[in-house]
């Protein structure tokens, strides 16, 4: 109880000890908010008009100290104005002066109720975070691995014995290894999402050359273009070292080049432009593909959201691959954006901001978990993250 | 004629053993199998396996990782080479783990499931006379 008034502390006290509670008096903010950095109490009781610190910057640092604290004032300036004020600063109660001790023991009582319903969601919260956690793991292990499974079998299959088995037999087990395909894609574009939204995915501290990313990316996908008989071209007239690790602006890359390849044409072609200006490093993927209608802009990042069209119709796809790409750029503090003609082309602008005094990738000798297990990093990096952004 | 190579598989999984046990014997390779590390390390032991192929992702998450260390403590098996497989890397291509990274002794990351023709051609190269091995490029080794 923080009060400038003796005789005021010295009679709460009494009343709230003899309740049974633990009462600790200051007669000046000053006082009460430096014992709070050796005691944590359910409750604060705060006068509002005191000399030096008055109620209402109290109210403000302590909310900033420890934000659970539930707070309540004691005033003898009481009106609605203060009232509503004190609540606005983060008070959760209010008592005008002169009081009786019943109207104290109820306030009190009150709060510390309030406090507990606090502490409770608090533990839920967790909770639900924690069931989320092992939710992952559980569809890591016990969904991935049966479809692995099968699907091993079936390309096993299909490259020792394809001369032995019926045309039929050929084509259905051909089909079926698609689809196992296609189930694991999902699987996994599922399970970068919700890394990304634990906040587990990206580490902003990190850094990448987008040059660089962008040409491995490019080599790594110039099989399927050259099938699809796509040209892709990488222009950059330098190294752009931007926010964000390998990993995270791989995804991004890699989500928007096999776009561009696949909603494209037969004799088409793909830009990839890496550039920077200022504090942004900018990469743009341009593609002279089938284009995308403008209704469908407006929704193009959200999950789910595959266009489906005469088009489209034999495009494999998750459609969680641009609400991946979208979440990571925004992890990182950048921007994306699509320009679009329906049958002339579709155009990405990724804007990430250039690495300021960050400290380069993460080196390998930090171990095996910040290499191989890309999806269980820290959740501190993830949370730095999101404050950052 | 030169004698057929053994292959060590140390995985978990027996519907994924038993798949690429039979593309690598299709392949000409003999195959040894085993369910989890303990039992994995023991096999290479008396088999002195020409490959390893190694799930890093078994019951116990580390099993994997601490197998590998313990093989590579084996004198005899310091430079037999190891592809480690697991179904948690993401099939980025330009994130596949280095080996040149060092922090784990594998020759080399394969995502599963397996692609069978990129098994069949690592298998060859890191069995072939010619290959170097990974401790080429470790620094501080003892062995060479």
């Amino acid at each position: 109880m923080i009060d400038d008034d003796d005789v005021m502390l010295l009679s709460c006290r009494r009343i709230l000890e003899k309740a049974g509670w633990e009462v600790e008096t200051f007669s000046n903010g000053h006082d009460g908010i430096a014992r709070l950095e050796t005691v944590r109490p359910q409750l604060l009781l705060v006068d509002l008009k005191m000399p030096e610190l008055d109620g209402f910057q109290v109210i403000e640092r302590v909310r900033a100290i420890d934000p659970d604290i539930v707070i309540a004032v004691l005033t003898g300036y009481a009106t609605i104005g203060s009232a509503v004020d004190a609540m606005k600063a983060g008070a959760y109660d209010f008592l005008p002066k002169p009081f009786t001790p019943d109207e104290l023991r109820l306030l009190v009582n009150r709060g510390s109720e309030r406090w507990h319903l606090v502490a409770e969601s608090a533990r839920l919260r967790r909770e639900k975070e924690e069931a989320e956690r092992r939710f992952i793991t559980f569809v890591t292990h016990q969904l991935k691995s049966p479809v692995v499974a099968a699907k091993q079998y079936l390309d096993v299959l299909l490259f020792t014995a394809s001369g032995e088995l019926s045309p039929q037999a050929l084509d259905w087990l051909s089909r079926s290894q698609t689809r196992l395909g296609e189930m694991l894609s999902l699987i996994e574009d599922w399970l970068t999402l919700s890394r990304v939204e634990r906040g587990t995915f990206c580490d902003p501290g990190a850094t990448t050359d987008l040059r660089e990313m962008a040409e491995r990316v490019v080599d790594a996908i110039r099989p399927q273009a050259e099938s699809a008989k796509v040209t892709v071209r990488v222009h950059a007239t330098g190294g752009v070292r931007a926010r964000g690790d390998p990993n995270s602006v791989a995804t991004i890359m890699s989500n928007l080049v096999s776009n561009a390849v696949k909603y494209n044409r037969p004799g088409g072609s793909v830009d990839v432009s890496v550039s920077s200006d200022d504090r942004t490093g900018v990469l743009e993927v341009a593609d002279t593909g089938i284009g995308i209608a403008e209704e469908c802009l407006p929704s193009l990042f959200h999950e789910f959201s595959r266009i489906r069209n005469e088009a489209t119709a034999d495009v494999p796809g998750t459609g969680l691959g641009l609400a991946i790409c979208k979440r990571i750029v925004d992890e990182l503090g950048g921007a994306i954006e699509v320009h679009s003609t329906k049958d002339e082309g579709t155009r990405f602008v990724v804007r990430i901001p250039i690495a300021e005094g960050a400290r380069t990738e993460r080196t390998p000798s930090e171990g095996p978990h910040s290499e191989v297990d890309i999806g269980h990093r820290t959740p501190d990096i993830g949370r730095q993250a999101s404050q950052s952004t | 004629m030169t004698e057929a190579k053994t292959v060590l598989i140390i995985d978990d999984d027996p519907d994924f053993v038993r798949a690429v046990g039979h593309l690598l014997q299709s392949a000409g390779y003999v195959v040894t199998t085993a369910s989890n590390g303990r039992e994995g390390l023991a096999q290479a032991k008396t088999v002195r396996p020409d490959l390893i192929l190694l799930d890093v992702m078994m019951e116990d998450r580390t099993e994997g990782f601490f197998t590998l260390e313990q093989i590579r403590d084996v004198p005899a098996l310091r430079t037999t080479p190891v592809i480690v497989i697991s179904s948690i890397y993401s099939d980025h291509p330009v994130f596949r783990v280095s080996p040149e990274s060092g922090w784990l002794p594998a020759d080399l990351f394969l995502p599963k499931p397996i692609e069978p023709g990129r098994l069949i051609a690592e298998s060859a190269r890191l069995t072939a006379s010619e290959y170097a091995g990974r401790l080429v490029m470790e620094k501080g080794s003892d062995v060479r």
